[in-house]
């Protein structure tokens, strides 16, 4: 684990991620900070704000890429979120969505609830991440450029060691009926 | 549709009717048949998960982007799932069908299954939507028809499927 100082933001890590693709694939980001993030790094119409479980989105993510299976997806998890839905990731490992990855971005507490720490505060993630999708699966984000990222196959998982934010992102202003009608017109082009 | 076909092939005729984009599920015993038809069929993926919330999560991806998903799992497992079911598929309004095996009735008194159907009643009930089915003698335009209700009422249907006292000698 790197000096917390030296970490990028969760913003940062998240726009780092989405720059990796030539193209803007659909982000399906986790409910609290991922999504206020999310927006924060970059608002976009395939942008899928998920409520709800936290944990819920790589979950969302995979049955979206089961339905698009020829756009990229990003699931954008924090650690306690993913750790809520952990199985997850063997459904994906399971499922082989060649069009899905994982984003993982760990601040090791609940960022939205006071930074409380969370359980996985002392996991190692990659070898998490390794364990379900294989060691030319899982990366970490530090180490990745495009045309790296470009080869490696999916499912995938990136994960990123993030900074905790001294405080929460921006509130996200949109209802679940602007989220839903502008991303299912952004799934349809 | 023969009348020699199971309850398990009949419900999966009628998904494939349906033209669903996937189907997602966790086992149950009522549900073998159906879900093997699926993890076989062409038409679509079948996603098997985990965990049932997994399920309702899976189908939501899909219907966000306005493609048609079918769950399917057993009433304990959509208990699990009850949090992602009200917050994503509610809030969101999202239109899939989500067949459940209401066990523990009448016809199906295993003691482990009692509990399961008294929280189902008490719990899904007055939140969502549930049709009840005979799960031997189901309607060939059961999941189409309940498409059509879902999309028009813009949320989640439950159709619950049970076993029910001489619905064998009937068939």
């Amino acid at each position: 684990m790197s000096e917390l100082s030296n970490l990028p933001s969760q913003k940062d890590a998240i726009a780092a991620a989405l720059a990796l693709y030539p193209a803007r694939p659909f982000a399906v980001s986790d409910i609290g900070s991922q999504t206020g993030w999310l927006k924060a790094a970059g608002h976009d119409p395939r942008n899928l704000y998920v409520s709800g479980p936290m944990g819920l989105a790589t979950s969302v993510a995979l049955g979206l890429a089961a339905v698009r299976p020829d756009q990229q997806v990003l699931a954008i998890a924090g650690d306690g979120a993913l750790a809520m839905n952990l199985t997850s990731l063997a459904t994906i490992a399971g499922a082989k969505p060649k069009n899905l990855s994982i984003l993982l971005v760990d601040n090791r507490v609940y960022e939205f609830t006071a930074s409380v720490p969370s359980p996985t505060a002392e996991l190692d993630w990659l070898a998490v991440g390794r364990a379900f999708f294989g060691a030319g699966q899982c990366l970490r984000l530090s180490d990745l450029t495009a045309a790296r990222w470009a080869g490696v196959a999916r499912p995938a998982m990136i994960v990123a060691d993030v900074a905790p934010a001294p405080g929460k992102p921006p509130a996200l202003g949109l209802t679940p009926a602007m989220i839903r009608q502008t991303f299912l017109e952004a799934s349809k082009r | 549709m023969p009348e020699t076909a199971s309850g398990g092939d009949r419900l999966f005729r009628s998904i494939v009717t349906a033209r669903p984009k996937l189907v997602t599920g966790v086992p149950d015993g009522m549900l073998a048949e159906t879900i093997m038809l699926c993890a076989s069929a062409a038409d679509f993926p079948y996603i098997a998960c985990a965990r049932e919330e997994e399920c309702i999560g899976v189908a939501c991806g899909a219907a966000m982007a306005g493609e048609r998903a079918v769950v399917m799992v057993q009433n304990a497992g959509l208990l699990n799932a009850l949090g992602a079911f009200a917050t994503m598929g509610l809030r969101y309004g999202l239109p899939f069908v989500t067949i459940v095996t209401n066990r523990g009735a009448l016809a199906d008194p295993n003691g482990y299954d009692i509990e399961k159907r008294e929280a189902f009643d008490a719990g899904v009930r007055p939140m969502a939507r549930v049709f009840d089915f005979d799960a031997a003698n189901l309607p060939d335009d059961l999941i189409p028809a309940a498409f059509k209700w879902a999309e028009a009422a813009r949320k989640p249907v439950i159709l619950a499927l049970e076993k029910r006292l001489g619905a064998e000698a009937a068939a």
